[in-house]
């Protein structure tokens, strides 16, 4: 199920090859790998969904994809990550099953414990820093806030926004199961190191 | 011979595409329009909203599925299996690029899928992939398409016609004045979207098209 913590998820974007990211962040030891790419074509993602299926079974990370539930099905991902935009996890869970994970995006306390209510697996709770990589409506939550939602919850919680390797120990500290991050890797100079360097930073936050 | 869907029923010859301009939260003139259907001309209607998010989506869908539409109506989604099934509806139809037919058809056994197609190569893998229909145009000039070049024609519509066993709808600037050339072609009937938003001429408009898809 759930990687054990802490754990590092690895989101693809626009910015570079999702089966060439996918793959450089697993061969560090990233356990979550999240396929989402808002403007690619389905049979595109679904092509992009049986190759990184394939790789993340081979280094026994979890697969998930960004919105489709329908994609999610025909290539037998291991899950789905669902915006507050997406599908409602409770309709989710009737297609998937409940072998299947899911994860819902919260950006306060009240839709974590709604998530929760409606059959969520994980919540990916943020952004808790400036982030570069999607336009938000909000500002940062902050470690705090983070806290506080760990705290509301008995799912694990994956802090995402302006991760680093400077502020995952921090939100490890403050009970996040693991980070999710997506320009941090992808838009990084060599996707693997920063991976790498990210996963180090989280083995410093274990006492 | 009219082509059996996979309730047993007869497919519908008139194939309705909604504007592709509906609001969030299930606004917009779809629902009207459902409502304005003549009970006795069953339809194909296709909710094709790409613009919008998932959630708001389902909520359309859910919606249009509690309309009571004439009998032996489908009513799909564009490309989501998953929106199809957590709403209810018949089925999916797969534009060019999307997941075929048969990958989704793995976990959704109940639903048709259709697929649009634009060339002889794009129709065998529909057939190849299961498809239950064929969507094919533009057959005739229609302002919507114009940035994609000159309409396919008529002689392309027969070509594929011929070359398949699938019902074929064809799309793109039909009417009830030139649809009987696309039946002559080998079509199984046609398709449309802006020939049905006249919610004042929408009756007229089905029940002539009905008349000759039905000869």
């Amino acid at each position: 199920m759930i990687p054990s913590s802490p754990f590092l998820c690895v989101i693809t974007d626009e910015a570079y090859s999702p089966v060439t990211l996918a793959e450089q962040a697993l061969k560090v030891g990233a356990a979550m790998i999240q396929l989402r790419h808002k403007t690619a074509s389905g049979s595109q993602l679904f092509a992009w969904a049986v190759a990184i299926g394939k790789l993340c079974s081979e280094y026994h990370a979890l697969f998930i994809i960004n919105d489709r539930v329908d994609i999610a099905l025909a290539s037998k991902a291991d899950g789905v990550h669902l915006g507050q935009d997406d599908l409602p996890a409770a309709a989710a869970r009737k297609l998937l099953g409940n072998s299947r994970i899911i994860g819902v995006s919260a950006s306060s306390v009240e839709e974590a414990v709604q998530a929760e209510k409606d059959g969520a697996d994980y919540i990916g709770f943020g952004h808790i820093y400036p982030t570069v990589s999607k336009l938000k409506e909000h500002a940062p939550l902050g470690p705090d806030n983070l806290q506080k939602t760990v705290e509301s919850l008995s799912l694990p919680v994956v802090a995402i926004g302006g991760i680093t390797i400077e502020n995952a120990p921090i939100l490890i500290s403050r009970g996040a199961a693991g980070v999710a991050v997506i320009s941090a890797v992808s838009r990084a100079e060599v996707p693997s190191k920063a991976a790498s360097e990210l996963l180090s930073a989280l083995q410093k936050s274990l006492p | 011979m009219p082509h059996n869907n996979r309730k047993g029923t007869p497919l519908p010859r008139i194939f309705m595409i909604s504007s592709g301009e509906e609001q969030g939260e299930g606004r917009g003139e779809l629902i009207e329009h459902l409502t304005l259907l003549p009970s006795h001309i069953p339809c194909i209607v296709q909710i094709r909203e790409k613009h919008l998010h998932t959630k708001d989506l389902l909520t359309l869908a859910q919606r249009a599925r509690g309309i009571r539409l004439p009998e032996g109506s489908l009513l799909l989604c564009n490309e989501r299996a998953d929106v199809a099934l957590a709403a209810g509806l018949d089925g999916v139809h797969l534009p060019e690029n999307a997941v075929p037919p048969d990958k989704l058809r793995a976990y959704a056994p109940d639903l048709i899928f259709g697929c649009s197609i634009h060339s002889p190569e794009a129709l065998r893998s529909a057939e190849q992939a299961g498809a239950d229909y064929l969507l094919f145009g533009p057959v005739f000039d229609t302002p919507s398409k114009r940035k994609y070049g000159p309409p396919q024609g008529l002689k392309k519509l027969g070509e594929l016609c011929r070359a398949s066993s699938l019902p074929i709808y064809a799309l793109g600037g039909v009417t009830p004045q030139n649809a009987a050339l696309c039946m002559d072609e080998g079509a199984y009937g046609t398709a449309g979207l802006s020939i049905f938003r006249d919610t004042s001429r929408m009756r007229e408009t089905l029940e002539q098209l009905y008349s000759i898809l039905n000869r």
